[in-house]
Formats: C-alpha cells, structure tokens, sequence
C-alpha cells in the first residue's frame, strides 16, 4: 500500500494529465455542432453584454453602407406592395366579403413567420463557424428558423436560443448539409449543398443530376423547409462544373452570394409547420410510419 | 504575492484580447492566431509541473466556453503545458537552469527565447488545428492553417511576452 501511495506520488503528474486529455477527448469527440452551438448560447448569456458593446462600434461603421441597401430594399418592397394594392382593389370589387378577414385570423393562417436580427458575433475561420444574434427566446426565436440576408440570400438556421441571444448555424459550418436546387424550364433539379472547409466565400453542390446542364453563373436557390416554398432563397452562383466519378452527376462549385465576413442584420423565417414535417420524415424513416399502417390494417 | 494579481491579470486580459479581438478579426480564411497561450509561456519555469497542469486546463477550458468548443482547446492548452519543460529545456539547450524563474531575456538569448516562444506555439496549434479539421484529407490546407496562423501568432506573443515579463520584473 505504501509503496502504491509513493508510486502515485511520483506520476502524479501525468496521471492528471492523462486524466484531463482523456475527459477532455471524450467530450469533443461526443460534441456535435449542435452541442457546440448550445454551449455558446449559454456562454452568451454571460458574454452577450461585451460582445453587445463591442458590435455597436462596429455597427457604427457600416451604418453607411446598410442604409443604401435598405433604401434600395424599400424601393423593391414599395413596388411589389403597389403591385398587390393594385391587385387588392381589383379585390375588393370582385367580393366585398374577402376583403373581410381580420387580421387575428390571418395570422393563423399564415405559415410563416419573420423577424429582423443583428449579428453581435460572427467567425469565418474556423471549420465550425457558428453565428451569434441579438434575439433570443423571449423575442420569439425558436430552434429550426431559417436565416437569410435583407437581400435575400440563405446564411443558415438557427440551432439553440437563449433568454436574449441566439447561435446560428451557417451555410460555411463543416457540418451543415442543406438541399440546393437549380431551377431550368419549370425543372428543379435538387442537389446537396455543403462546405469543405478553407474559403469561406465558395461551397459545394454534389448529386446534382448531369442533366441539369448547369452553366456558369447561374443561380442556385434553396431548397428546404426552412424557407417558403415560392420565396426565392439564393444560395450563390455556380462557378465551376465537373462530372463526378460515377458520372451520373455533377459536382458544382458555388460562389456564395452572402459575404459572411460582412453579415450584419439578418431576417429569420419561422415555419410553423416544420416539426410536422420533420417528424412525418423522421417517422417515416425509422419505420415507425409502415408499422402505424399495418396495425391500422389489421 | 503581487505576482499572483499580475498572472491573474495576465490570464483575464489574453483570455478578452483572444475571444473579442482576435477572433474577430478575419484576416483569412487560414488565418487564425490562437494568442491565449502565452500565459504558459511566462509563467514561471519553476512553478510545480500540476499548477502549469492545472491552470493550462482551466485556460483551454475558459476559452472552450467562450467559443462552444467543447473540449478542444482543454486537449490543446493541458498538452502544451504538460510539455512545456520539455520544449524549454530542447529550446535552450543546456543552458537552461532555475537560477532566474521567468523566461525573461536576462535568462535566455533572444534567440532562445523565440525559439521556446514560437515552439509552444506550433505544438498548441498543431493539435488544435489537426483535432479541429478531424481528418487527413485536408491535410495542406490544416498544415496552411498552422503556419499562416503561426507566423502571426509568434509575432504578437513575442511582444506580449516581453511586455509581460519586463512588468514582473520591475515589480
């Protein structure tokens, strides 16, 4: 026994050591980007207030820059609402009794949901580049919204909330996987959009069918629950195709149309009806779907 | 006892400096310095191997909270410090005794000194930077990472370093 006691006494050191890498190991290796995502929004909510500061002077910077481009967005949405006074007017002539819906219920009906948020901090350097908005739960954020740009281009969706901040998982996370499509003569052609990491500008869309024909420069938009089906949702533009090695499809290179080093406010999309759809799928796939149905045959 | 406030002062400040400065500059894409280890740089060589053990842990562990990552930097930092007397006495040669206990300029040649400096910082980031990327495939373009982010990252702490030490000193 003693002998034992001195023997510890003597590789003490490394026993800790090892100790500590091997917890250490054990939770990165157990962290997803979700995980991560969880333990910023926590850290947030004690480190929020000096990255809050921080981003104001900052903001302060690109006030310019962002005026010009909301007054360009207020010139777009002016003409697109005078289009649907137009059309309203039209409307009102047709049947009076439309017009009528009051606002409470068209809010029920309304499957979308959206609401403004400043990015307060944001990383383009790392593998897992993770973003951190000024709105949390108590504004209404939920998990699962979809993050676009005032211009419209996807960044990504939000994956864990707090009280006042919320974490973002964006399109340049080596562990987003999102659907991109490529919209040709009333075709979609659908392909999977991911990053490999490096550039922070370019992403990559593969099974994308050969058909498709894809040319430089065209658009390629989401395609995902995320977002309204008819809401156009540009990921980037195509910038290089080559065959893959099965020769079925293509693998495209995508230059991205958000600068994500430049992201500044965003617009989130909520759809209520992502958690039925998720869990349709999710049923589906684990087999659980089939068994409903057989039972209910029986 | 003033030495205590410096170091703790030292570790609050590289730990700010680190999450609200650096990693908010982007210069590039492979540029990523990783500067908070400059605080096992200067402590003492003297300091009992399980504080350096210790505080190393709680440095990785300080700054995985901030960023969410879960792990990686406590696995990068907890190595380095376990390491650190190794790098040092291979840094300087025979020369290195405990006579003078800070890594000051008094204690070391200049050339010593970047060669221990700039050691721990290629050990640290090529553990963070391989267990971040997970893999071989990318393997130049982690090896790009280590030695952009490194390149800033020595000349930051070098100075950092100096600053700190003539501090201690002069108190």
């Amino acid at each position: 026994m003693y002998k034992l006691i001195e023997f510890i006494r003597r590789v003490y050191v490394v026993l800790l050591f090892v100790i500590i890498e091997t917890v250490a190991l054990y939770c990165y290796a157990h962290s997803s980007y979700y995980t991560q995502a969880k333990i910023l929004a926590s850290a947030n909510s004690v480190m929020g207030g000096i990255q809050g500061t921080l981003f104001g002077i900052r903001h302060y910077f690109t006030l310019h820059n962002e005026n010009a481009i909301l007054a360009q967005r207020i010139v777009e949405l002016e003409t697109e609402l005078e289009f649907y006074r137009e059309s309203d007017a039209v409307e009102r002539e047709d049947s009076e009794a439309l017009s009528e819906i009051d606002s409470m219920y068209l809010s029920e009906i309304l499957q979308y949901r959206y609401m403004t948020a400043r990015v307060i901090s944001n990383t383009v350097n790392h593998n897992n580049n993770l973003i951190t908005l000024n709105r949390g739960r108590s504004h209404g954020v939920v998990p699962n919204m979809g993050v676009i740009t005032p211009d419209g281009n996807m960044v990504g969706h939000v994956a864990a909330c707090s009280e006042r901040y919320s974490v973002v998982i964006p399109l340049i996370n080596m562990s987003f996987r999102t659907g991109g499509q490529v919209l040709r003569d009333g075709e979609r052609y659908i392909g999977s959009v991911s990053w490999s990491g490096g550039n922070p500008y370019r992403v990559n869309m593969t099974e994308l069918s050969k058909y498709a024909e894809v040319e430089v420069d065209e658009a390629v938009f989401a395609s995902s629950l995320f977002f309204p089906q008819n809401m156009k949702v540009c990921i980037g533009y195509v910038e290089k195709v080559t065959p893959s090695q099965n020769q079925i499809s293509d693998d495209v290179v995508i230059r991205l149309a958000a600068d994500f080093s430049r992201i500044d406010n965003v617009i989130l999309i909520e759809n209520s009806d992502f958690y039925e759809a998720t869990e349709l799928e999710g049923s589906v796939r684990s087999g659980k779907y089939l068994q409903d149905d057989t039972m209910s045959e029986n | 006892m003033q030495r205590y406030f410096i170091y703790s002062g030292v570790f609050v400040v590289l730990v700010l400096l680190q999450i609200f400065l650096i990693n908010n500059i982007s210069l590039s894409a492979y540029c990523n310095p990783l500067i908070y280890i400059a605080f096992i740089i200067v402590l003492p060589l003297d300091m009992r191997p399980v504080w350096v053990l210790l505080l190393s842990a709680l440095l990785g562990l300080t700054i995985d909270l901030a960023t969410g990552m879960a792990g990686l930097n406590v696995v990068a930092t907890t190595a380095v410090g376990f390491m650190r007397m190794t790098i040092a006495s291979v840094a300087c040669g025979r020369s290195l005794s405990f006579d003078d206990t800070l890594p000051s300029l008094r204690r070391f040649t200049a050339k010593n000194l970047i060669i221990y400096v700039s050691a721990m910082i290629v050990v640290h980031s090529l553990i963070y930077f391989f267990l971040e990327s997970l893999s071989l495939m990318h393997i130049l373009h982690t090896l790009l990472r280590v030695v952009l982010s490194d390149v800033v990252a020595v000349v930051i702490v070098w100075y950092i370093v100096k600053l700190i030490i003539e501090r201690i000193i002069k108190n």
